[in-house]
């Protein structure tokens, strides 16, 4: 046929590279403790992407530490960003993903020293990577050819997820504060999708849950003292909606309940605070997602209550081999 | 009509029963009459029910089939309105106001008798007749003959109506194709409508009004006429959600492999004899097993989505039979199924659509914009299944909708109800025609075809009754000299006994007539032109009678009339060519493969 006829005559080979990367490939985790909204939509097996995550943190806490120790009346502040990898592939036929996150970046803060005096510390390099493997239980099959792609419609999927923290981040155990905790920890979860309505770009809606908790290790060198963190129970909620085809938006809640730390045996109290923010995502082409939010704690004005607040952006690039090749065969750009 | 040609036949007929249009009863009318059902789906094509051999699942119509006759020699024309103008007139378009689409009508047809258009005051229709007979005539869905007052369904007989004036548009709303004409008209009982019911969607809603009417009446002893004209399964195809799943990757396989299925089922059925060859896959669609899997996906989603629709439809006869079947009335109630042309196989929205920069692309932009697959269906959604799946609809025949090859004009039908006398569930293979329809309801109510109407002398009927068929007296309405005729757009046909001739724009058809044994050859693969000359003399002769009877002017423009340009050179299809494209990976003997030496 003459004149690329056959791209304009079959205009489905476009649209079926368009709708792949548009179901939000492999959003990235926004820190180690949560993850933004669509974050566990599924896209084609063998996939990859790659994550960076930049955030400005601030409250009085520690935002590299899952367990968010709270240090009344501290305050710290934190720039950082997390780059990652992540695969999809199939497994028994479902659904699957691993990933690698590194969290990097600098914190500096008012933090107790062991004599209970305040004193101003920071840290920057690179925190505890973290190993996250995920896979669908229930919900459609695994994607593995574009026709299965363009069929995908979550309907209700429940995935199960875990995760495991490498201690072999920044870690100085003369202060409170570090990028790395100096103790393995991990994440057992069950990532929930419920779609709502149609599934329609530009009109999809989605309430998504996360249910999971926290298991962590014994930090033995926490200022030369002995660091237990009892399990922390995290819920995490996000009402997803396009705004058009390539514009989303996300408000989003979390519930921590539980992790009371006890440090050379006494103990503190367990945590009970619940966030809420909002998110607004952008598809910038095929192959590029972007997010923006915000999030604040609330109900958090007395001295113990965990305070933090968050700016959040992160730009995911993803690919399949089958999608790059046709794209290049096409001549788009 | 031995040895005569139809138009004369009916002329004749006509004459020998002529009386005024106020007094039609020749016989005593039977203690009750039967009731009509005319069921004509838009755009449907031959092989679409399951009856007639297709995947599609349609228990309800199958029903009718198995209660009833499955005709396989049907024919109507070419497109929507010209079918519908004879229809319900029983004259030629070409007289009744349809020689050509409004929306197509050439400069040097303006004006003229016989191409306004619209179904001309010259002209008498079955509900204007039954109705005078006695009957309550009731007509819900798509009308395409006429907008102003004088020409909808409650000026021409319809005594309740729920219509849909123009060709399509949406199911779900009044949207319509174009900047020019953004509204679909309708009109319910005589009034324009200014909204649609709640809840509205076409199909559903046609059928709910019909049984309304149904009900409305039902006890007064009269016999009811309902013309139940829907608009399904015309694109876009517009479906409620929980329809648009049911055949999920089913035609990932292609229609190469669908058609060869559906025409094996057809011999199974008896609906095609057992030597039936398919008709040439189109020289411009790809062999679907050269096309990746994604394409294959998207373009059977089409499918799935047309598939739904006939079975959305189905669903909705099966509440008007139900409901027919509660009140008592199933029993004394003949039904008419078909299709109003071939299967559509044309990109309407794509000469609908406008380009960048035109007042209809802006209008498309913000109505018809919906082009994601999982918005296919909803209102914004335009989808049509384009000329593969159009051939797959019309298989074993070539072609389809706006052509005159077998796939653009021959349909199934189906007849059942207490006339028909043959054997439930046969297949008959009879040549017959939709004009035949007005000639056949007028015997079933015991009524006749009058000579004149408001003073005006009526243009003779061109159908024959199909009674003498329907009871088992014969197994043909028509001899072999009998023949039938065809033109619209500029494309022409006749067909008598086993012959066709043809004359269609390139590159469908040669631009010059072509001759088909189409009993032999109902795919028309084969043009006997050169090799019968004699025959296509005798065929032409045909042709220029029809022209002559009825006021044939062939058109100064057509919608193909560059189509030439537009469309790749024609080829055959040979199979397996090129052996380049086709020819699997090489494997070597495995005794005789080998690691490289160091």
């Amino acid at each position: 046929m003459k004149n690329n006829e056959t791209s304009k005559r079959f205009p489905c080979l476009r649209v079926a590279t368009g709708t792949l990367f548009a179901i939000g490939l492999l959003c990235a985790s926004q820190a180690q403790a949560q993850v933004p909204g669509r974050f566990y939509w599924k896209t084609l097996s063998d996939s990859s992407a790659v994550p960076l995550i930049v955030e400005s943190i601030s409250g009085n806490t520690n935002p590299f530490d899952p367990s968010h120790l709270v240090t009344a009346g501290g305050s710290f502040d934190a720039t950082m960003a997390l780059g990652g990898y992540a695969q999809t592939f199939t497994l028994m036929d479902r659904a699957a993903m691993a990933a690698v996150i590194l969290p990097m970046g600098r914190l500096s803060g008012e933090a107790r020293s062991r004599s209970g005096t305040s004193i101003n510390q920071s840290s920057n390099g690179f925190g505890d990577p973290m190993l996250e493997f995920n896979i669908n239980v229930i919900g459609p099959k695994a994607q593995k050819n574009i026709p299965d792609a363009l069929r995908y419609e979550p309907g209700f999927s429940l995935d199960l997820l875990a995760d495991l923290a490498l201690p072999i981040g920044q870690y100085d155990s003369n202060q409170a504060l570090n990028l790395g905790q100096n103790r393995w920890y991990g994440r057992v979860g069950a990532p929930m999708i419920m779609q709502l309505g149609l599934w329609v770009p530009g009109r999809r809606t989605t309430l998504e849950l996360l249910p999971a908790a926290w298991i962590f290790g014994e930090n033995n060198n926490y200022v030369g003292q002995t660091l237990k963190t009892d399990p922390l129970f995290q819920l995490d909620a996000h009402l997803t909606r396009d705004f058009t085809e390539n514009i989303w938006g996300a408000l989003d809640g979390s519930w921590y309940s539980g992790g009371k730390a006890t440090i050379n045996s006494v103990a503190g109290t367990k945590r009970n605070d619940v966030a809420f923010g909002l998110t607004l995502g952008y598809k910038v082409n095929n192959n590029m997602n972007l997010t923006v939010g915000y999030k604040s704690t609330v109900n958090d004005s007395a001295p113990g209550d965990m305070r933090m607040d968050s700016f959040m952006a992160t730009l995911v690039f993803g690919w399949h081999p089958l999608i790059e090749g046709s794209r290049r065969l096409a001549g788009d750009k | 009509m031995n040895k005569l040609p139809l138009t004369l036949t009916a002329s004749l007929l006509a004459a020998l029963f002529s009386v005024p249009v106020v007094a039609q009863n020749t016989a005593p009318a039977p203690a009750k009459r039967p009731n009509i059902v005319v069921i004509l789906a838009d755009d449907m094509g031959f092989s679409d029910l399951g009856s007639f051999g297709s995947e599609i699942k349609t228990p309800n119509l199958d029903s009718l089939a198995n209660d009833g006759v499955r005709f396989t020699n049907f024919y109507t024309h070419a497109s929507s309105s010209p079918t519908r103008s004879m229809l319900l007139t029983g004259v030629d378009t070409h007289l009744n106001g349809l020689g050509n689409m409004d929306e197509w009508t050439a400069p040097n047809q303006w004006g003229l008798d016989g191409y306004e258009g619209y179904l001309n005051n010259r002209v008498a229709t079955v509900p204007q007749l039954l109705k005078n007979s006695g009957y309550h005539t009731y007509m819900v869905g798509k009308w395409h003959m006429g907008k102003t007052p004088e020409q909808i369904p409650a000026a021409r007989g319809f005594e309740r109506d729920f219509s849909l004036l123009d060709g399509a548009g949406s199911y779900w709303d009044m949207t319509n194709f174009t900047a020019a004409s953004p509204k679909s008209v309708f009109t319910e009982d005589g009034r324009y409508l200014t909204e649609l019911p709640k809840d509205y969607y076409a199909t559903e809603t046609y059928t709910d009004k019909m049984i309304g009417f149904i009900d409305a009446n039902h006890g007064d002893g009269k016999p009811f006429f309902a013309y139940v004209s829907h608009q399904a399964p015309h694109d876009p195809y517009h479906l409620p959600p929980e329809w648009r799943s049911r055949h999920v990757g089913e035609y990932d396989k292609g229609w190469d492999a669908v058609r060869q299925e559906r025409l094996k089922r057809q011999i199974e059925l008896g609906i095609m004899p057992k030597d039936t060859k398919l008709a040439e896959r189109m020289w411009f669609l790809p062999d679907p097993i050269t096309l990746a899997p994604a394409t294959r996906a998207i373009l059977g989603q089409k499918m799935e989505l047309y598939a739904g629709m006939v079975e959305n439809l189905d669903s909705h006869v099966g509440r008007l039979i139900d409901h027919l079947k509660k009140i008592g009335e199933y029993e004394n109630t003949i039904f008419l199924v078909f299709g109003d042309n071939g299967a559509e196989g044309n990109d309407l929205f794509k000469m609908i659509a406008g380009t960048p920069g035109t007042r209809d692309f802006l209008f498309g932009a913000i109505n018809w914009s919906q082009t994601d697959p999982k918005a296919w269906g909803d209102p914004g959604s335009y989808v049509a299944y384009g000329p593969m799946w159009a051939q797959v609809s019309m298989t074993p025949f070539s072609q389809y909708k706006g052509w005159l090859a077998e796939g653009g004009i021959r349909n199934g039908l189906i007849v059942s109800g207490p006339n028909v006398k043959r054997q439930k569930g046969s297949i008959n293979d009879g040549l017959m025609h939709v004009a035949d329809i007005m000639p056949t309801l007028l015997d079933v109510a015991g009524a006749s075809y009058p000579k004149t109407i408001d003073g005006r002398e009526l243009p003779a009927l061109i159908g024959t009754s199909w009674s003498k068929m329907l009871a088992g007296q014969a197994e043909s309405p028509r001899s072999e000299q009998d023949y039938l005729g065809w033109e619209v757009f500029g494309n022409r046909a006749v067909r008598q006994g086993d012959w066709k001739l043809r004359w269609q724009y390139e590159p469908l058809g040669k631009g010059d007539w072509e001759l088909f044994n189409v009993t032999a050859d109902p795919a028309e693969r084969h043009d006997l032109a050169a090799k019968n000359p004699e025959k296509l003399r005798a065929m032409l002769a045909l042709w220029d009678s029809y022209v002559k009877t009825n006021n044939v002017i062939l058109p100064s423009r057509s919608a193909f009339e560059v189509l030439k340009d537009q469309l790749p050179p024609r080829v055959p299809d040979d199979p397996g060519y090129p052996p380049l494209v086709y020819k699997r990976q090489f494997v070597p003997p495995k005794d005789m493969t080998a690691a490289p030496k160091p």
